[in-house]
C-alpha cells in the first residue's frame, strides 16, 4: 500500500498543475470534467425547480393581477401597477418599517449577546457539556416554539415575567397588547434565539486566539481590558462580521417569533413584511400584489446575501 | 485573583450560559406537569404542587400528536436523504474534479440556495396547487432539501478537502475506477462530514414554519411546528395541551444534539466560517 501511495504521489506531482483552455485537457481530465458535471447536476436540477423557476414565476405574477378569490378577473398584464400600489399602501411602509426595526435591535443585540455568551463560554471548564448544550439547545429550538414559550413568560397573568415584576413591588405589563412593550418582548424572544448560533461561531473563532499573545502583551503589562481590545477584537473581526451578516440575513425575514407571540398584533405594530406578504397571498389571497411585494423583498436581501459570499469567496480546491 | 476566586467565576460564567439555554425549556417542562387549576392560581407557582402527566395524555389522546409526529419525522428524514446525496456529489465534483471555476460554481449554488424563503412562498404554492402536490410530503421535502444544501455542501466540501487526493489514486492505479475510489474509499472516510451535514439537515427540516404553513396546512398533514403552534382553545389559549405537546416535541431534538454535541458544533461553525 506505501508504495503504490508514493507511486501515486510522485505521478500526481508530475501531472503539471490546473492547465487552462479545453484543447489541451488530455482525454483523461475531460472524463473527469464530464463526470464532474454529471454531478453537479442534480444540485442544479433541484435548484432551478424549487427556486430558479419558482423566482421567474414570481416575477411575472407581479406584473400581473391575479387574485384567487376573484377568477372572474382573470390574469391580466398590468405592468408596474401593483408596484405602484405598494408605494402608497400604508401597511406595507408600517411592516418595512418594522422589519428595519427588528433588524436594527436585534442583529447588534445577538451580536453583543453573543459575544457576551461566547466570552463566558471559552474558559477551562472540566465538564463541558453543559455549556456546549447551553448554546446549542436554543439553536436547535424551533422559531415558532421560541415564540410560543416566550409568549407564555410575558403572559399578563401566568406570565413569569409579570409574577417577577410583581415579586419586587412593580406593577404588571400589558406585555402582549401593549404596541411598545409586544415589540419589546418579540426583539428579546429574538435576540435570546439567534444569540446562540452567533455565540457558537463566535466560540470557535475565540479558540483559534493563540494564547502567546495574551501572555505577551501580560509581560508587555497590558490589562484585562486592554487585552481585550488589541486582542480578542480585532482577531474575532472576521467571525463577528461574518455573524452579522448571517444575522443580517435571516433578520430581513423575520416571521416565527412574531407570528407566534402577537401575531403581528396589537394592530399591525408587530407586523413584518414577510407576514405581510404571507397574509396577503395566502389569507386574502390576492397573489399578484403579494408577488410583487415579495419581489422588493428578494431584490434587499439579494444585497445582503451577495455581501456574504463576497465576504466568504474562496476556492474549494485550496485548503482552508 | 485567588485561585478560588477564579474558579469561583469559572463556575459563575457556566452557570450563567446553561441557565440562559436552558431555563426556557426547563420552564416549559414545569408547566406541562401542572394541572389546570394550578396554572389558573395567582401568583404562580414554581414547581408543581401535584406533578401529574394528565396534560400528555390529553395531548396524545384528544390531539392529533402523533400525526404531526410522524409528519415531521418523515418530512425531516427524507429532505434529509435527498439533500446529502445531491451535497455530497455536487461537494466531491467541486473538490475533486476539474470544473471550470469551482469557487464561482461554489458561490453561485450557495446564492442560489440562500434565498429568502418568503420569496419562495407564493410560487411554490402557485406550483404546488397546478401539481396538486398542496398538502403532500413532496410539497415540503424538495424545498427543505435545498434549504440545507448551503450547510450541507460547505460541511462535505471541508471533509473531502481534508482526504489526500494521494488516497484515491493509488486506489485508481490498484484498479479501481473513479466511481470505486469513491466507493471504497472517499465514502468511508466521509461517512463522519456526512451525518453531521445530515444532523444539521435533519434539524432545519425539524424546525422550518413558513413553507410547512403554507403548503401543507390540513390537519392530517401539518408537522409539529404548525399543528402545535394552530392549536386553538375554545376561550383561552390552551397552555397546559401547548406546553406538553412542546415538550413532546422538543425531545426528539434535543436527545440528537446531546448525543452529537461535538459534530453538530463543529459542522455550524465550518459551515459558518470556513464556507
Amino acid at each position: 500500500m506505501s508504495s503504490t501511495t508514493a507511486e501515486a504521489g510522485a505521478r500526481h506531482a508530475a501531472t503539471p498543475p490546473a492547465r487552462k483552455g479545453r484543447a489541451r485537457l488530455s482525454p483523461l481530465e475531460r472524463a473527469e470534467r464530464r463526470l464532474g458535471l454529471m454531478m453537479l447536476a442534480p444540485a442544479v436540477l433541484l435548484l432551478c425547480a424549487v427556486v430558479v423557476y419558482p423566482i421567474v414565476e414570481l416575477v411575472t405574477t407581479s406584473l400581473r393581477f391575479e387574485h384567487l378569490a376573484q377568477p372572474w378577473m382573470g390574469t391580466p398584464f398590468v405592468g408596474l401597477d401593483n408596484f405602484a400600489r405598494a408605494m402608497s399602501d400604508e401597511i406595507f411602509w408600517s411592516s418595512t418599517l418594522n422589519t428595519v426595526i427588528y433588524i436594527v435591535v436585534t442583529v447588534p443585540g445577538a451580536v453583543l449577546v453573543g459575544l457576551g455568551l461566547a466570552l463566558l463560554a471559552n474558559q477551562p471548564f472540566k465538564i463541558k457539556w453543559p455549556v456546549r448544550l447551553g448554546l446549542l439547545l436554543p439553536w436547535a429550538l424551533p422559531l415558532v416554539f421560541t415564540g410560543l414559550i416566550f409568549r407564555w413568560f410575558f403572559e399578563f397573568n401566568q406570565g413569569i415575567v409579570n409574577n417577577a415584576l410583581m415579586l419586587v413591588g412593580m406593577s404588571p405589563r400589558q406585555w402582549l397588547s401593549d404596541p411598545f412593550l409586544a415589540f419589546v418582548a418579540t426583539c428579546i424572544a429574538i435576540v435570546w434565539k439567534s444569540s446562540s448560533f452567533v455565540a457558537l461561531v463566535l466560540l470557535a473563532g475565540l479558540q483559534t486566539i493563540p494564547r502567546s499573545l495574551y501572555e505577551a502583551a501580560e509581560i508587555d503589562g497590558a490589562g484585562r481590558w486592554q487585552q481585550f481590545v488589541e486582542i480578542t477584537l480585532p482577531m474575532l473581526r472576521p467571525a463577528i462580521v461574518v455573524a452579522l451578516i448571517f444575522r443580517t440575513i435571516t433578520a430581513i425575514q423575520t416571521f416565527d417569533i412574531p407570528y407566534a407571540m402577537t401575531n403581528g398584533g396589537p394592530g399591525h405594530s408587530t407586523e413584518t413584511l414577510a407576514m405581510y406578504i404571507h397574509k396577503t397571498t395566502i389569507d386574502f389571497l390576492d397573489l399578484g400584489y403579494g408577488s410583487a411585494l415579495a419581489v422588493l423583498m428578494f431584490a434587499v436581501s439579494v444585497v445582503a446575501t451577495s455581501g456574504y459570499l463576497r465576504y466568504t469567496k474562496r476556492d474549494p480546491r485550496k485548503e482552508a | 485573583m485567588t485561585t478560588f476566586g477564579r474558579r469561583r467565576t469559572v463556575w459563575l460564567a457556566a452557570l450563567i450560559v446553561a441557565a440562559n439555554g436552558f431555563i426556557p425549556a426547563i420552564w416549559i417542562l414545569l408547566t406541562s406537569l401542572k394541572t389546570e387549576s394550578e396554572l389558573m392560581r395567582m401568583p404562580i407557582t414554581i414547581m408543581p404542587d401535584a406533578p401529574t402527566l394528565q396534560n400528555y395524555v390529553r395531548v396524545f389522546v384528544d390531539q392529533p400528536i402523533l400525526t404531526f409526529l410522524w409528519n415531521s419525522i418523515a418530512v425531516a428524514a427524507l429532505s434529509t436523504a435527498l439533500c446529502i446525496v445531491v451535497s455530497a456529489l455536487a461537494a466531491y465534483a467541486l473538490v475533486r474534479l476539474r470544473l471550470p471555476a469551482p469557487g464561482a460554481i461554489l458561490s453561485a449554488l450557495l446564492a442560489v440556495a440562500m434565498v429568502p424563503l418568503i420569496s419562495l412562498v407564493v410560487p411554490l404554492f402557485q406550483t404546488m396547487r397546478t401539481l396538486d402536490l398542496l398538502n403532500t410530503w413532496p410539497a415540503l421535502v424538495l424545498p427543505y432539501a435545498v434549504l440545507s444544501m448551503p450547510v450541507c455542501v460547505m460541511v462535505l466540501v471541508s471533509f473531502f478537502q481534508d482526504i489526500p487526493n494521494d488516497l484515491e489514486n493509488a486506489a485508481m492505479i490498484d484498479g479501481c475506477t473513479r466511481a470505486g475510489a469513491l466507493w471504497h474509499v472517499v465514502i468511508p472516510l466521509t461517512a463522519p462530514g456526512v451525518f453531521t451535514a445530515a444532523i444539521l439537515a435533519f434539524v432545519n427540516a425539524w424546525d422550518e414554519f413558513l413553507l410547512a404553513l403554507t403548503l401543507s396546512s390540513r390537519v392530517a398533514k401539518r408537522t409539529l411546528p404548525v399543528g402545535i403552534t394552530l392549536y386553538q382553545g375554545e376561550f383561552s389559549f390552551p397552555w397546559p395541551i401547548i406546553s406538553a405537546a412542546l415538550v413532546v416535541a422538543i425531545v426528539p431534538v434535543c436527545v440528537i444534539i446531546a448525543v452529537f454535541q461535538d459534530r453538530v458544533v463543529g459542522g455550524l461553525t465550518s459551515g459558518g466560517m470556513k464556507g
